[in-house]
């Protein structure tokens, strides 16, 4: 193809560095943030004021930059629910059915322990948070591990499996949460009973302390992918499943436990926003919100290519813009579902851009010699 | 009922639409795991189209049109780039839920337009169901075209070397496969349940993806599956018609789910694998570069 004349063409990448990686990732997200403009144009709205109303208020704002840290921290631990199976080459979309399931397991611990009778009902913190968690990183577990199993052992397509999972675990909580269930709130709305203050969770400066744990398991992803034998299992298991089996990999076995690392995060995550975040306390009757709030993992999963550290950035914008844009979209009068169509748009914009993790474009003028490529 | 059997073979007719146009899709070797995006816009824009027309055929023609349109994307992603078809097809998923509850919120509510005729006591979607299945079982093993599609399917390279246009092929089979998503999510809210509300579908497009695996890739099969699983999902709806008491409506609303499950691992075992592996698309969701 000539234009202007230079001639394109295209080149199948042999590697791809880092800054490549990055550089491309940070193209694909403009892309969508000039897509996203156009949302805002088709209502009327500057873009460009929208977009100085919604980063002031995700980042500068006090009261805004708190509630996006807390989707921030939820968005990180999307984000690693789904990379740990994405390593192995299997696709985790049920974060959002686990972090159901590991909501209800931290509240029936609370259930069991007394807690739904009234919000003063004193309980130990220090004993009763952290079994909260561990009971959610369980629940979240087990069903991730379900659905490992069934694409290990029965060879079931994990996407439809983990969805499937997911639709039985949101009609769970309805289940629980909704018409005399067991956890219904007690004055008869629709969402779970509320927290004992007792087991609100500690907070740093009104950020909930999940944060810490969330940037620990980055370090941690890190060094078991980098490091360690079993991450060079899963990823050897995700380059080629059929020669990993060869070097002694019971493919099997690294089903499961991807899905179980994945789940067990997932987990956390319901713990972290129904029962850690200021001011939620509650498994919330719009929960399924937060459950599609989880998609946002894949779309930071697949834009930081599995890296836990790069998810970090990469979490924090997304939870900032969904979390500026909810509040634009009252600020300004605009529909419903702004944070979505941003989801939707950043998800296929990154699809297209898939294309250049793998070539690039070379182009070279019609007399002279020397490719000039540019990464992009 | 009859009215309960009738509203069976309603929502049977959507995971048939659906299911057809993924089974054509994947004969051809390309896998579109993002049917429930593709259904969401479909039946979203053909509401939308619908409602400001007051015309069912303008919204069921937008329906079409907008399925074209992303079957079309998904091919342009999955086979002339060369991007891995889950990504691609999550991708179009995931537009589907994000960009319909943007666009569609400020129509959330009924249609608000007369029932479409029905005859003899069936909408005639259920009938157009029945003759498209015929008709493509017909066309993928009776005919030269569908000796074509299943070749691309099974081993593009040698197809292509037999002089056929593997890429033209497969683009025909993701168009027609984005159409009849579209249309069947539009069957679903101009007649199944014409109330426009956020993620209304609720796992339609991933069990009607369960199905076409279910159906080793033979629409007939298919048809029988998408008239249980109609059965079976209005069965869920309304559990007091057959087993009055006995659990709760959400429980109810898991069972599909829950038996879709099961049938994929019953479809694991040996005896149906030996039979299963012998039916699929060799070429399933590998992309076919020319060298």
């Amino acid at each position: 193809m000539t234009i202007a004349g230079y001639q394109v063409g295209l080149k199948q990448r042999a590697a791809l560095s880092g800054w490549q990686a990055a550089l491309i990732s940070l193209f694909a997200i403009l892309v969508a943030l000039v897509l996203f403009s156009l949302v805002f144009i088709l209502d009327g709205v500057n873009p460009l004021a929208a977009y100085r109303e919604i980063f002031s208020y995700a980042f500068v704002n006090q009261y805004g930059l708190v509630l996006s840290l807390s989707r921030f921290i939820f968005l990180l631990l999307s984000t690693y629910a789904f990379i740990i199976p994405a390593r192995a080459g299997l696709w985790n979309i049920g974060m959002t059915g686990q972090l159901y399931v590991g909501s209800l397991c931290a509240y029936g611990v609370v259930y069991a322990l007394g807690g739904k009778a009234s919000q003063s009902v004193y309980l130990p913190p220090l004993l009763v948070i952290p079994l909260m968690m561990l009971a959610a990183a369980i629940g979240g577990a087990l069903l991730g591990g379900l659905a490992g199993l069934l694409k290990g052992r029965f060879d079931v397509n994990e996407i439809v499996s983990t969805m499937l999972l997911n639709f039985i675990a949101f009609w769970l909580v309805s289940e629980m949460i909704k018409e005399g269930g067991i956890f219904m709130n007690p004055q008869g709305r629709s969402e779970s009973f509320a927290l004992p203050a007792s087991l609100h969770a500690p907070t740093i400066a009104g950020i909930p302390f999940t944060v810490l744990i969330a940037l620990a398991l980055a370090v941690v992803l890190k060094f078991l992918f980098d490091k360690t034998r079993i991450g060079y299992q899963i990823k050897a298991f995700g380059l080629n499943p059929a020669a990993a089996r060869y070097a002694g990999i019971s493919p099997p076995a690294i089903s499961v436990l991807v899905f179980v690392l994945g789940g067990a995060i997932a987990g956390l995550a319901g713990y972290h926003y129904f029962a850690a975040v200021p001011g939620v306390y509650k498994i919330a009757r719009n929960y399924s919100y937060f459950g599609d709030l989880a998609f946002y993992g894949i779309i930071a999963g697949l834009i930081s290519l599995g890296d836990p550290l790069a998810a970090i950035p990469v979490s924090l914008l997304f939870g900032g813009m969904s979390n500026g844009g909810r509040w634009v979209q009252g600020k300004l009068h605009m529909g419903f579902g702004l944070d979505y169509a941003l989801l939707g748009l950043l998800m296929i914009t990154l699809v297209g851009f898939q294309f250049f993790y793998r070539y690039q474009i070379t182009w070279q003028k019609e007399e002279a010699h020397g490719d000039v490529a540019i990464p992009g | 009922m009859w009215q309960f059997l009738a509203r069976s073979l309603e929502a049977a007719a959507i995971f048939t639409f659906a299911g057809l146009g993924e089974l054509v899709d994947q004969r051809g070797g390309i896998l579109n795991v993002g049917i429930e995006g593709v259904m969401l816009f479909g039946a979203t824009l053909g509401f939308i189209a619908a409602q400001n027309s007051n015309s069912y055929l303008v919204g069921l023609v937008a329906a079409l049109l907008i399925g074209l349109l992303l079957g079309l994307l998904h091919g342009f992603f999955s086979i002339t780039l060369g991007v891995d078809q889950v990504v691609s097809g999550m991708g179009i998923w995931i537009a589907g839920l994000g960009l319909t509850t943007y666009i569609g919120n400020p129509y959330t509510g009924p249609l608000g337009m007369e029932r479409i005729q029905t005859i003899g006591g069936l909408s005639p979607f259920f009938y157009l169901g029945v003759v498209l299945v015929v008709a493509l079982w017909f066309l993928l093993f009776k005919t030269s075209l569908g000796l074509k599609i299943r070749s691309v399917g099974e081993n593009p390279s040698v197809a292509e070397v037999s002089g056929i246009s593997v890429t033209a092929i497969r683009y025909g089979c993701v168009a027609f496969g984005g159409m009849m998503a579209g249309f069947a999510g539009a069957v679903y809210s101009l007649y199944y349940n014409p109330v426009w509300n956020y993620n209304f579908l609720m796992g339609w497009g991933f069990i009607a993806l369960a199905l076409v695996f279910f159906s080793m890739w033979n629409p007939i099969i298919l048809q029988a599956g998408a008239l249980l699983f109609g059965i079976l999902w209005q069965l869920s709806l309304n559990p007091q018609l057959v087993l009055p008491g006995l659990l709760s409506r959400y429980v109810w609303r898991m069972v599909p789910f829950a038996i879709t499950l099961l049938v994929l691992i019953l479809i694991s075992t040996r005896w149906f694998r030996t039979r299963w592996g012998a039916a699929k698309p060799e070429a399933l969701g590998r992309p076919y570069l020319k060298e």
